[in-house]
């Protein structure tokens, strides 16, 4: 109880803060919905960081003075995060952002603490009244995309340079292994993992050994558009990831799996806005939007595009990727005939699939 | 050795210094020194540590500035206020400690700092000229060696190189032969005298007597900043230059009564032992000191005294041989040993080892005593008595600081040897080892030293005392021991020791004279000449 | 016209208050200048990072979440600076000790009394803290081998190794990295807010190696180690056990600085344990000149600067790189200050090179291997180099001294290169 007095006196005194320091009056009752984002990167990464702030600047365009939207940028998972969400739920923000994984904790700790607040955290798990989940079904473009490299490979070989061993990331190479083998049975993808979500230098190594190796296309899970960039030097071919990564690079990137914040973003925050948005665990895929397959590059031929396209149209009308027979890495059957995986399976995929060279880091 | 090239003292000298002045706090380094330099002539300077040699030359090598007097070269008044303007009057110098970038190659460091350098320099032009050079002078050096590669010979080579490289006619080297072997100092000698048949002049910095007469046309001998002479090398003789160096004032006299010299306290039985970069330092060097009596040793810096006295206060590790104190092997033994075992020291470098300037004189007083109760119990130590016990012996010491709190670092050299003295003094049961203690004080303070020595006789401890004053090995020694290249050339009896003698035997000179000295028990198992 | 440093004579009591201050106003007057190219008001960002930081009950206890690590570390630190022993691997450490408490905390719940668990994770975090320091403290004091990397590169090893445990080896199931929570019984309470039981700890270490320092055997010699490393040989003062032993001690408080962050913040191993906490421990040793009790101060004003900070975005909606640039703005005139603690700047007119020889050595003396040549002017010699006739500004790091003077930024031989 104390504690919350405290608080509340902690509040008051940042207000007050805040009127002295800036002078401007704010206004809190009556003022614009305000949102926070809370990015694991600089929007200026051209990936994972720049597509949700594209989607804030779509939230800003569509409401124009009705939402106030802020961002921090950089923020470590862990103690640090805690703190940062905190301190936008201190200021007043109604509706606030999380987009790591890493966040899930600290948000939560935070969510638990503010009933008033709306929490939104991207890509966990853990959910309150106040506190929703948001992700996208990403291994369905990556699927696609796998489609495009399977076709397009000449010596059979596809380099990905992999984040972490995590489900989210073994799921992706999975869906994009699936996509190869689909298009061209004899290929394999060989995968490298660098333990990093945003490290140019290393993404770029990693890609570099890859290329070393034979590879002739790199894609990966990574938040930077270097493995692409190697991949051009050395006269390869990529798919990009998270944004068009071929605005950046160039038609050497022959398409790119990537999210699309926008909908999504200006619905949630409209459903807050209007009192209706609940807690929710939205999973979105290909069907909203929420991820799509990039357009092409002029490189890639009408026959593949129209692979792409038939499995795309099969896909929205739900027809899931990961249906059997799927067999796992070592030959044992992952997913029997005419099976489908559920989704609690695909969230703790731990193994791979045939196809794939490379091992998961022994747990 | 080599063929000698008469001098035609007709041409007037390509240098002329004339009247040099150069005062450092407390110390007049040089005073009004003349010298006059020829081409095509090697001049060596000769004069004991401190005798303003090095000073000397830096002024002429642009590292510092007169404070009176003129330089002339080519007859003209020239202005060196910087090491380039030397060079730009073709003057070099080779210093004892070698400026080359050791991760660079040998034309990298030949050509480094030469300013009108093309922005890319053309390296293979550059090592062809460093080849003829090389070849010209009997240089042998591989341009593209790395410097790191090579040995200290070498180097001194690209150093000499690099002077000739720029096209120096006047090449200073401070003591070149201080850190060669034999035979490379024998390859120098060749070097030099090639040098010289181009036409370039030469001076080197030495106290070397035998370099003097095998490298040089002529001789100016230094003391005390001063020119004491100037001869041609063959119109003078060891015997005459030693005595010229060290001269023969004695400064005064101290009341000293006959020692009383009783059992042995420090006995080294045919101790060898390297110096700091591996070579022998000490070869076979076997001395007693009993209490009741000083044992003197003398010698030119760097024949082993240093070596010496870090052998018997354990800093530094004994090869073959043995070192007992009061008849317990402590051979191996480390500096925690020796001071337990009684033996205090008084350190050659009195800033760099005896003290810690950072600290308060205090502090300073206790470094060795802090270890025992009352200053310190179970690891705490008592602040109160600390400085109760440090206040003493400042007030015995005499020890000039405005508190007992201030910084030693700000001490004059005097108090902070007397700082030092109080402590080994306070410290010492058995035997004091006293390096070059009253180097660089003033009458007053090294008055105070040498008493403070005699006291530690008359009290019955052993006192080792390492010298190169002769005066003061004569007035406050009972025995002297002449080291040369760490060697014992024999040990005399003080009130019999002839300072030209000394001289002769710390130049290296057998000496067939002293015979008596074998009957001391100082000599025992000792050297025969 | 010619600047030149000239060395105190003594180290006056004015100029440690007003040094301090003035570089203060000069960092805020260069953060200002940066502001404004980066287009914000500076008052108002001041203002928002002091409200940050120390207008909310919340700012407070976040400063002293962020303080603890970095008091301890710092500590950690300075007790190897002291010395002079180069301890860069305050990071590896603090990384060691987290690892350690968390599997302590983790694995060996089951048949230990739960009470014990607490103290056994400390433990564990103070001796595997211990342990990654020893490490370099024992081929340094045997093999002479450098510290500087051998502490950064045993960095590198502790927090990957870290990472392998919480991406891959410990990882939670259903978690993309970290590893379950601690079990509450091994939880260290929390004060206020996020603020846990560490801060205590930290501030008792820092009043206990105040007393080291003053007032023992053990920290009497560490001080001559580092003011004079060969007065310390020929004092019979054992330098390598001292190596040994203080960095046993200065891991093992880095260590403890780990393990606090599982045991009272996370509550599990996982990213962001530290984010450069042992790097920004060797700014705070060196700002607080080595003094535990300055450390503390600095830690807390240095955490403060890193709440603060969190305005520079949310408020002042400046991106984190200008936040960034700002902190390291602010620091440098604080860190430059401490030169002139120690030397007082004098303008000449002439092209004066007598001083700059007047610092030197009378190289007479030099002759002779037995002197390091530094004159006593220039204060303590101690591994100086002796190859100064070029006259180059040869740069060293000084500690030393007494607690008013400990650790500064001290230039060898003034002047410029020739």
């Amino acid at each position: 109880m104390k504690k919350r007095v405290l608080a509340v006196v902690a509040l008051a005194l940042v207000m007050s803060m805040a009127l002295t320091a800036c002078g401007t009056g704010a206004k809190e009752s009556e003022g614009p919905f305000k949102v926070a984002l809370v990015y694991i990167g600089p929007p200026g990464d051209l990936g994972w960081t720049y597509e949700h702030d594209r989607g804030r600047k779509a939230v800003e365009a569509e409401f124009g003075d009705d939402v106030e939207t802020t961002y921090i940028e950089s923020v470590e998972e862990g103690p640090d995060a805690a703190r940062v969400i905190r301190q936008y739920a201190q200021e007043g923000y109604d509706m606030i952002f999380a987009t790591s994984f890493g966040y899930m904790d600290p948000m939560f700790e935070v969510a638990e603490e503010f009933p008033d607040v709306i929490f939104e955290h991207c890509s966990g798990y853990k959910t309150l009244d106040n506190m929703g989940t948001y992700f996208g079904r990403i291994y369905q473009p990556r699927y696609l995309a796998g489609l495009v490299a399977g076709s397009m490979t000449e010596v059979n070989n596809i380099g990905y340079v992999a984040a972490f061993p995590i489900p989210e990331v073994i799921r992706g190479i999975n869906a994009f292994t699936l996509g190869v083998r689909d298009a061209n049975p004899e290929a394999t993808v060989t995968v490298v993992w660098t333990n990093t979500w945003y490290d140019p230098v290393k993404e770029r190594e990693a890609a570099i050994a890859l290329l070393d190796a034979g590879v002739d296309i790199v894609t990966q899970h990574q938040d930077t558009t270097e493995p692409q960039k190697a991949a051009q030097e050395r006269g390869a071919l990529s798919i990009g990831y998270d944004s068009d990564m071929r605005a950046f690079v160039g038609d050497t990137v022959l398409t790119s799996p990537m999210w699309n914040w926008e909908t999504y973003y200006i619905d949630t925050i409209r459903q807050a806005m209007d009192g209706k948005w609940e807690t929710h665990q939205y999973w979105g895929g290909l069907s909203d939007g929420v991820v799509k397959l990039a357009e092409f590059s002029p490189k890639v031929p009408q026959d593949v595009r129209d692979l792409v396209a038939d499995a795309q149209k099969a896909i929205i009308d739900d027809d899931d990727i990961f249906c059997g027979p799927i067999n796992a890495q070592d030959g044992s059957v992952l997913v029997a005939e005419g099976a489908c995986m559920d989704d609690a399976g695909k969230l703790s995929m731990m193994v791979f699939v045939e196809g794939v060279v490379g091992t998961i880091p022994a747990q | 050795m080599t063929a000698r090239i008469t001098q035609p003292t007709v041409s007037p000298p390509v240098l002329q210094m004339r009247s040099i002045t150069k005062r450092f706090p407390g110390v007049l380094a040089n005073d009004r020194v003349d010298l006059d330099l020829y081409a095509g002539e090697v001049l060596a300077l000769l004069g004991e540590n401190g005798a303003g040699k090095s000073t000397l030359m830096n002024i002429l090598a642009g590292l510092y500035r007169p404070d009176a007097g003129e330089i002339l070269i080519q007859g003209r008044p020239a202005e060196i206020h910087a090491p380039r303007d030397a060079a730009a009057f073709g003057i070099g110098m080779v210093h004892q400690n070698f400026m080359l970038v050791p991760t660079m190659t040998v034309a990298q460091n030949i050509v480094l700092g030469i300013a009108d350098l093309a922005f890319v320099p053309d390296l293979g032009a550059i090592e062809t000229r460093i080849r003829e050079l090389s070849d010209r002078y009997g240089l042998k050096v591989d341009p593209r060696a790395y410097i790191w590669q090579l040995g200290v010979g070498e180097q001194q080579r690209v150093e000499i190189l690099k002077l000739i490289y720029r096209g120096a006619d006047i090449v200073i080297l401070d003591e070149p032969t201080a850190v060669l072997t034999p035979q490379e100092a024998q390859d120098l000698g060749r070097i030099l005298a090639v040098m010289q048949a181009e036409g370039k002049s030469i001076v080197f910095i030495t106290h070397k007597m035998a370099e003097v007469i095998a490298f040089s046309d002529r001789v100016c001998v230094l003391r005390q900043g001063r020119v004491v002479a100037t001869k041609r090398t063959a119109d003078t003789n060891p015997r005459e230059l030693a005595r010229l160096m060290v001269g023969r004032e004695v400064l005064f006299r101290l009341d000293k009564r006959p020692a009383q010299p009783g059992d042995p306290v420090l006995t080294l039985e045919a101790v060898h032992a390297n110096n700091d970069k591996g070579l022998p330092a000490l070869r076979d060097v076997s001395l007693q000191a009993r209490q009741g009596e000083i044992l003197g040793i003398a010698g030119v810096a760097g024949n082993g005294q240093q070596e010496l006295a870090e052998v018997v206060t354990g800093l530094r590790p004994i090869k073959r041989g043995k070192l007992l104190i009061n008849q317990r092997d402590l051979t191996h033994c480390t500096s925690l040993e020796a001071i337990h075992a009684g033996v205090s020291h008084i350190p050659a470098d009195r800033v760099g080892m005896g003290s810690v300037g950072d600290m308060p004189v205090a502090d300073n007083i206790v470094m060795k005593a802090y270890r025992m109760p009352p200053l310190a119990r179970q690891g705490v130590l008592n602040r109160r008595r600390i400085l109760d016990f440090a206040r003493a012996l400042i007030d015995v010491f005499q020890i000039a600081t405005p508190t007992p709190q201030t910084h030693v670092k700000f001490l004059s050299g005097g108090n902070i040897q007397k700082t030092i003295l109080a402590r080994e003094i306070d410290a010492c049961t058995d035997l004091l080892v006293a390096v070059y203690p009253s180097r660089g004080l003033d009458v007053g303070a090294t008055e105070a030293v040498r008493r403070r020595l005699l006291e530690q006789r008359d009290e019955g401890r052993a006192v080792l005392l390492v010298s190169e004053d002769l005066d003061e090995l004569r007035t406050v020694a009972d025995r002297i021991a002449v080291l040369y290249e760490g060697r014992v050339m024999g040990v005399v009896n003080a009130e019999e020791a002839d300072v030209e003698t000394l001289g002769l035997m710390m130049a290296g000179a057998s000496d067939p004279v002293i015979g008596d000295a074998a009957a001391d028990p100082g000599t025992e198992g000792g050297r025969t000449q | 016209m010619k600047l030149e440093l000239r060395k105190r004579e003594s180290i006056s009591r004015r100029a440690a208050i007003v040094v301090p201050l003035a570089s203060f106003g000069v960092s805020l007057l260069f953060g200002a200048i940066l502001l404004i190219v980066s287009g914000a008001n500076p008052l108002q960002t001041y203002a928002a990072m002091a409200g940050g930081a120390f207008g909310s009950v919340n700012g407070l206890t976040e400063v002293l979440v962020k303080s603890i690590p970095l008091i301890l570390t710092g500590l950690g630190v300075a007790l190897a600076f002291r010395m002079r022993f180069w301890n860069i691997g305050a990071e590896g450490q603090l990384t060691m000790g987290a690892v350690a408490a968390a599997g302590v905390a983790l694995f060996w719940s089951q048949g230990m009394p739960a009470w014990t668990i607490l103290p056994l994770s400390l433990l564990a975090g103070c001796i595997a803290g211990a342990v990654w320091a020893g490490v370099p403290a024992i081929l340094k004091a045997f093999l002479n081998v450098d510290e500087t990397l051998t502490t950064l590169m045993l960095n590198y090893v502790a927090v990957l190794y870290s990472e392998h445990l919480y991406y891959v080896a410990w990882r939670a199931p259903n978690y993309n990295s970290g590893t379950e929570r601690i079990p509450e019984f091994a939880w260290l309470p929390r004060i206020a807010g996020r603020a846990h039981a560490g801060i205590f700890i930290g501030l008792a270490i820092a009043v206990l190696l105040w007393a080291v320092f003053r007032y023992t055997r053990w920290g009497f010699e560490l001080k001559i180690i580092g003011a004079n490393p060969t007065a310390a040989r020929y004092l019979g003062i054992s330098i390598a056990r001292n190596i040994v032993v203080t960095l046993l001690v200065s891991g093992a408080i880095s260590g403890l600085a780990g393990a606090g962050e599982v045991l009272g913040l996370t509550r599990r191993l996982q990213q962001g344990i530290s984010v450069g906490y042992g790097y920004t421990a060797i700014i705070i040793a060196w700002m607080a000149q080595l003094n535990p009790l300055g450390v503390v101060l600095v830690a807390f004003l240095m955490a403060a600067l890193a709440v603060g900070g969190d305005q520079i975005q949310m408020r002042m909606r400046l991106p984190a790189s200008v936040g960034v640039v700002l902190q390291g703005m602010l620091l440098i005139p604080m860190l430059a200050g401490s030169i002139f603690r120690e030397y007082s700047l004098h303008v000449s007119r002439a092209r004066n090179q007598e001083s700059r020889i007047e610092n030197r050595e009378d190289t007479d003396r030099q002759e002779d291997d037995a002197v390091d040549g530094e004159a006593a002017e220039t204060g303590g010699a101690n591994g100086s180099s002796r190859s100064r006739g070029t006259g180059g500004a040869a740069g060293t790091l000084r500690s030393g001294g007494t607690e008013g003077s400990a650790g500064s930024l001290r230039s060898g031989g003034t002047g410029g290169s020739a």
